[in-house]
């Protein structure tokens, strides 16, 4: 295989993969679990931050 | 300590310590240098006819300290904090990171020394020779082991998108610095690049613009992922799109070096293909910015009385307006008209001032008391005249640049009838002359600013434990 080829097989993965990203992220029913996860840099605080768990759905 | 009650977890803040101190010192070192050779510009007698204070000598050392020295260091700090925060373990590999301090700091004491003496490999923010270039590999390879060993000893499940950009902006750096730095040595303190003509040009550029693209954006963008919804205290707009925001950015990311040779000996396609990546790149920017400064919404009243988190989204504006402009000049006609003018020095420092120390000033007030054991800064007040000093010298900084690189660009391409060039390059010069002055100034503001940042740390740094009691927050 020349360059070329392989250069273009790659850029179409590269595509594919973003794309199946995209849905990967959107598509299903995830946001509770990415709710949960942009919260974790307040697990680490003096006290326990309830008022974020409501708030982080202002999507 | 009081913040980490909860977790019970003893976090290695001691070279988190050094590189925030080292962050503050090498900011002003890096830019009173950026203010005497901007003063240069219009006293050129500053230079006192020494060899080693010249502008061509000085104006890499000032380049190398705020990217390398003040940019590089903040990250160094953040990362180290933000990975165990977020990980919920200890720094991996103590002693390596304590030597990433001490390698980082040689490397800055090495350039700083070389580069008055003329000593480089003239390219384009990498100058230094290769016995530096080798220090700055092995300091960078005990870096990605210290921060990866860190995330995979992890307590958590997910790694935190902050880190995401963190491990992209470590990764990539070293693969940019090994292949532009392939050199073939003749003397201890000179080398040639194994590269030749357009590819040797192309390899740097593909090395200059991702410097750009991930020390500069990607780091400090997991820093902003992190400092940003910690300070307003509400979690990041939409996860969701961070993750898209990181894959987008770093895919497209690496394309967009060939702008910098527009109308050179580049292949035209190359030309083609690095404006279109760089034109494209416009939008997961503005995603990620949008995501950054929507974090906000519902708390704007914040930023009336916190100016921490001020800095931090002002600085955001400034990333979104760099990545507009960015994206614009490198549209071929565009670049026709701003290349080699001011205006490319106005739009850098648009983003390395407004974005990159922002984003790090901002953080590291956030960070400070936090790793000293201080419940706040010294005084929230000096924070808020550093805020307007910065702002200030920023925008005469940029305003001043865009005036006079257009004006520059309008002059060098006004042709006459019959075809001669209307002004003569000293022409072009006398009028941009006022604006250098201007450009001082600016300058000059926010060092002043970093000053006051500078007393405003020692102060907190000096107090007893624990005596800095945090504000109350108001409803």
């Amino acid at each position: 295989m020349d360059f070329v080829t392989v250069h273009s097989i790659f850029t179409v993965i590269i595509f594919v993969a973003f794309i199946g990203l995209v849905v990967w992220l959107f598509a299903f029913k995830r946001k509770p679990d990415f709710d949960q996860v942009a919260n974790v840099i307040f697990a680490d605080d003096k006290k326990p931050q309830q008022k974020q768990q409501q708030e982080s759905d202002h999507e | 300590m009081s913040h980490t009650q909860s977790l019970n977890v003893d976090y290695n803040y001691t070279v988190v310590r050094l590189f925030a101190l080292t962050t503050v010192l090498w900011g002003i070192v890096g830019m009173s240098v950026g203010v005497l050779i901007a003063a240069q510009l219009y006293w050129p007698a500053l230079n006192f006819d020494t060899a080693w204070l010249t502008y061509s000598r000085l104006r890499p050392l000032h380049t190398n300290a705020v990217i390398f020295a003040f940019g590089t260091s903040a990250l160094f700090a953040t990362s180290y904090y933000v990975v165990q925060r977020t990980c919920q373990v200890r720094l991996y590999a103590e002693k390596l990171a304590m030597f990433t301090f001490i390698g980082w700091q040689a490397v800055i004491i090495a350039a700083a020394i070389t580069l008055p003496m003329g000593i480089s490999q003239s390219k384009e923010y990498a100058e230094l020779e290769w016995p530096i270039d080798l220090l700055i590999t092995v300091v960078w390879v005990s870096y990605a082991i210290v921060f990866f060993g860190t995330l995979i000893k992890r307590k958590t499940s997910h790694i935190y998108v902050a880190n995401w950009f963190y491990g992209g902006f470590i990764i990539t750096v070293a693969a940019l610095h090994v292949v532009n730095s392939m050199v073939i040595p003749v003397s201890l303190t000179k080398s040639y690049s194994i590269y030749a003509g357009a590819v040797d040009a192309m390899v740097q550029w593909w090395y200059g613009h991702n410097a750009v693209g991930f020390l500069l954006t990607a780091g400090f963008l997991g820093m902003m992922y992190y400092f940003v919804p910690k300070q307003a205290g509400r979690p990041v707009y939409s996860y969701r799109l961070s993750v898209v925001h990181f894959w987008a950015l770093i895919a497209l990311y690496i394309w967009a070096g060939p702008h910098h040779l527009h109308y050179t000996a580049l292949p035209d396609w190359t030309q083609s293909v690095g404006m279109v990546m760089s034109v494209i790149l416009f939008v997961p920017s503005w995603g990620g910015m949008i995501n950054g400064i929507m974090t906000l919404s519902g708390a704007w009243h914040k930023l009336k009385t916190d100016p921490i988190l001020r800095f931090l989204i002002v600085s955001l504006s400034f990333y979104g307006m760099s990545t507009f402009e960015g994206p614009m000049m490198a549209i071929k006609s565009v670049n026709a008209l701003s290349h080699y003018t001011d205006w490319t020095v106005g739009h850098v420092h648009s983003g390395a001032l407004g974005w990159v120390a922002m984003v790090s000033i901002g953080a590291l007030y956030h960070l400070i008391p936090a790793v000293f054991a201080q419940g706040r800064m010294y005084s929230t007040k000096l924070i808020n005249t550093h805020f307007w000093l910065h702002t200030t010298g920023v925008v005469l900084y940029i305003v001043a640049l865009w005036i006079s690189g257009i004006m520059q660009g309008m002059m060098w391409r006004a042709v006459n009838t019959d075809g001669t060039l209307t002004y003569s390059f000293v022409q072009s010069l006398e009028a941009s002359y006022p604006f250098y002055l201007m450009r001082f100034i600016g300058g000059c503001f926010v060092v002043a600013g970093m000053l006051v940042m500078a007393y405003n740390v020692i102060k907190t740094v000096r107090a007893k434990q624990g005596t800095l009691e945090p504000i109350a927050e108001a409803a």
